[in-house]
């Protein structure tokens, strides 16, 4: 293995090489990534009561709390806690465990690392990356617990569920983004952890999680879609547990108030995939002086 | 496995004394310009700011190894991490070409709650080493480390030996193009320091380009075959080991020797003649000296240092000799040595004495002196041997 020869001029560098370093660097240090996975996952279950468990509990308490909102809604007039209505929050519960999750541990995967960041080079992307291929290996264990429980909430099979395959990969892109960026900004300022906290903490009333973003009426609707995450989570359920086909839009059977149109897809995709690249660069291009400022 | 390179040209490194900025309005548009590829003023300095490193230039290729010593915050380290990567310059270029492998901080990656097992892989991926490399390097790695024994307890446990020893180890097993040595030779006992010493010199009769920072001057001398010396972050001189050492250790006693008290007597000059001689030779040191104001309990002094140890072999001084300085005025004092040392490179320092106060008061000037292999004896004392011849009776 061949540690690229790297030099520096004062001369700037386009974003298309810079973006080529990344790729070729994550290449390079592909065992690097695996290993410090490896790492995250082991000491997060050492030493443990009930280990993996956790990777199905976590979301599992969301779904309670989320089943627990909806009785009290149901009691003051709502539409009662149904079994189709479980399934939408646990997917949309797996899947925000698996942002908040990565976020958690990506935020301090830099600062956390101070005597590997000062002392060895490598690339420091693969630091917040790591925390989030840990927090991947957790929702696939989710996943196959979900896979199990949804047939028995009464979910069927159908074509149009195989629309979470993009959506899964924009949501990792974009949980990626978000892990990039606040492990860079917790690097320079040591409150970002905090703003991080405050997401971790309320985001998810900010978020279509227990709720669908429908139920915020026909405007709150819209602005609800706008946090990036909210199409995604809501093209889950849609998708996986109401059959719909994503490519078509749904509207309100009674008021006519847009549920979901494409576009939500294509702004979905775009601040996936945008904000990969922009937080990408940015990580790139601030991280060799990660040393001096860690 | 390949040989690889390292160059070094105009690196200059800015650093910021006291604490960052951290505020968001301070920093934000720091940031902005540099992702936009505007750096703020390479060439000069703002306020709070110093170079840490100026107009380093060096070029190694197969066979160069390099010593760079200097006093704490010389900036033997900054120039490691330009090396390694972890560090970029201000201005200039580092370039390495081909696998670097850094005896610094060995066990940096090591996780105190995985075992020993479990680290070695995770450190050796660290240092870029592939898993199947490790594993089939494994056993060895183990076994240069001595913690067989412990090898799945979490290294929590370990003592800081045994910590230092595992990571040293898995660092020995790595076949870089480029090795670089940060003082990681000294840790562990006198047995794992040899076999550490012993991994290094292999890969400099490899003809691995080396480069290694060691206060340890015998060090930079037996494995080196250049060196700089670098002080505040410039180069103060470069030459062979022998002689950077030399100049560094009279440069670090003129330096200590203006914080001296108030002395009567000053050295102006020292000189050896011969400069160059041989073991059991012999050589004069004359110094010249001037004494002002009032007479006092002071004396002149001469210290022969070797160069590649910094280590004093020799050291005596006018009054112990019996010889009596006059009052005032100037006058020479010359002294004739017998060279009983081995061969190499030393230093004659002269320096002021008070045997009131019994210290020394003032450094003086110092002279270079090399001593070639004698006839007379190897080693390092001359012992005076007697040989006789004698018969026997059966």
């Amino acid at each position: 293995m061949q540690q690229p020869a790297q030099t520096t001029e004062t001369t700037s560098i386009s974003w298309r090489e810079d973006l080529a370093t990344i790729g070729r660097d994550l290449v390079t240090f592909r065992e690097l990534l695996v290993q410090l996975t490896l790492r995250d996952l082991r000491i997060r279950y050492k030493q443990a009561a009930i280990g993996i468990a956790w990777a199905v509990l976590t979301p599992l308490v969301v779904v309670f709390a989320g089943w627990l909102v909806r009785l009290a809604l149901g009691s003051l007039g709502g539409a009662p806690a149904g079994s189709t209505l479980m399934a939408g929050i646990a997917v949309k519960s797996l899947a925000w465990a698996f942002f908040v999750g990565s976020l958690s541990f990506a935020t301090t995967s830099v600062t956390g690392n101070l005597a590997l960041v000062t002392k060895t080079y490598f690339p420091r992307e693969v630091l917040p990356l790591a925390a989030v291929l840990a927090q991947g290996v957790d929702a696939a264990v989710g996943i196959v617990a979900l896979a199990i429980a949804l047939p028995l909430l009464g979910v069927g099979a159908a074509l149009a569920q195989l629309w979470i395959l993009p959506l899964v990969l924009m949501l990792v892109a974009f949980t990626t983004a978000v892990a990039l960026l606040s492990a860079c900004a917790n690097v320079f300022f040591r409150d970002a952890r905090h703003l991080v906290q405050l997401i971790l903490s309320f985001g998810i009333f900010f978020t279509p999680v227990l709720f669908d973003a429908a139920a915020l009426g026909p405007t709150g609707g819209v602005v609800a879609m706008l946090n990036p995450l909210a199409p995604i989570l809501e093209g889950l359920r849609l998708a996986l547990v109401e059959h719909h086909d994503l490519a078509v839009p749904l509207l309100a059977p009674e008021s006519g108030a847009v549920l979901w149109t494409p576009l939500y897809l294509a702004y979905a995709a775009l601040w996936s995939l945008g904000g990969l690249v922009g937080s990408a660069l940015l990580f790139h291009r601030s991280e060799f002086v990660y040393a001096e400022y860690v | 496995m390949s040989i690889g390179r390292v160059e070094f040209r105009s690196v200059w490194k800015k650093f910021r004394v006291g604490p960052v900025n951290d505020r968001l309005r301070d920093v934000l548009p720091a940031l902005a310009k540099r992702a936009l590829g505007l750096r703020p003023g390479a060439a000069a300095l703002a306020a709070g700011e110093f170079w840490a490193l100026k107009e380093l230039d060096f070029a190694l290729g197969p066979g160069d190894s390099l010593g760079i010593l200097g006093a704490n915050g010389a900036g033997k380290s900054t120039a490691l991490k330009l090396l390694t990567g972890i560090l970029r310059p201000t201005r200039g270029s580092c370039r390495t070409v081909g696998r670097v492998g850094a005896l610094i901080d060995v066990a940096a990656g090591f996780h105190p709650d995985l075992s020993g097992r479990e680290n070695v892989y995770l450190q050796g991926a660290i240092m870029g080493m592939p898993q199947r490399e490790i594993a089939r390097k494994f056993d060895e790695i183990v076994a240069f480390s001595g913690v067989e024994y412990f090898i799945d307890t979490p290294v929590k446990r370990y003592s800081s030996g045994m910590h230092a020893r595992l990571g040293f180890a898995i660092a020995a097993h790595l076949d870089p193009d480029v090795l670089v040595v940060d003082e990681a030779i000294a840790v562990g006992d006198a047995a794992f320091q040899r076999k550490a010493f012993d991994r290094v010199r292999t890969l400099v009769q490899r003809e691995i380009p080396v480069v290694l920072v060691s206060h340890q001057l015998d060090m930079i001398s037996a494995l080196c075959n250049q060196a700089i010396w670098l002080e505040r972050g410039a180069v103060a001189h470069r030459g062979s080991p022998a002689e950077c050492i030399a100049e560094y250790l009279a440069g670090t006693r003129a330096s200590s020797a203006a914080s001296a008290g108030q002395r009567a007597t000053t050295i102006t000059e020292v000189a050896c003649e011969p400069k160059l001689a041989i073991s059991g030779g012999k050589t004069r040191v004359a110094l010249r000296c001037e004494i002002a104001g009032r007479p006092s309990a002071e004396t002149v002094g001469l210290r022969i240092r070797s160069a590649q140890s910094g280590e004093v072999v020799f050291e005596t001084s006018a009054h112990q000799q019996g010889c009596a300085l006059p009052e005032a005025g100037s006058f020479a004092v010359e002294i004739d040595l017998t060279l009983n040392v081995p061969r190499g490179l030393y230093v004659a320092e002269a320096f002021v004495w008070s045997y009131s106060a019994g210290r020394e008061i003032g450094a003086g000037p110092s002279a270079r002196l090399e001593v070639h292999a004698g006839p007379e004896f190897d080693g390092s004392v001359q012992m005076s041997p007697a040989f006789r011849l004698r018969e026997l009776t059966a």
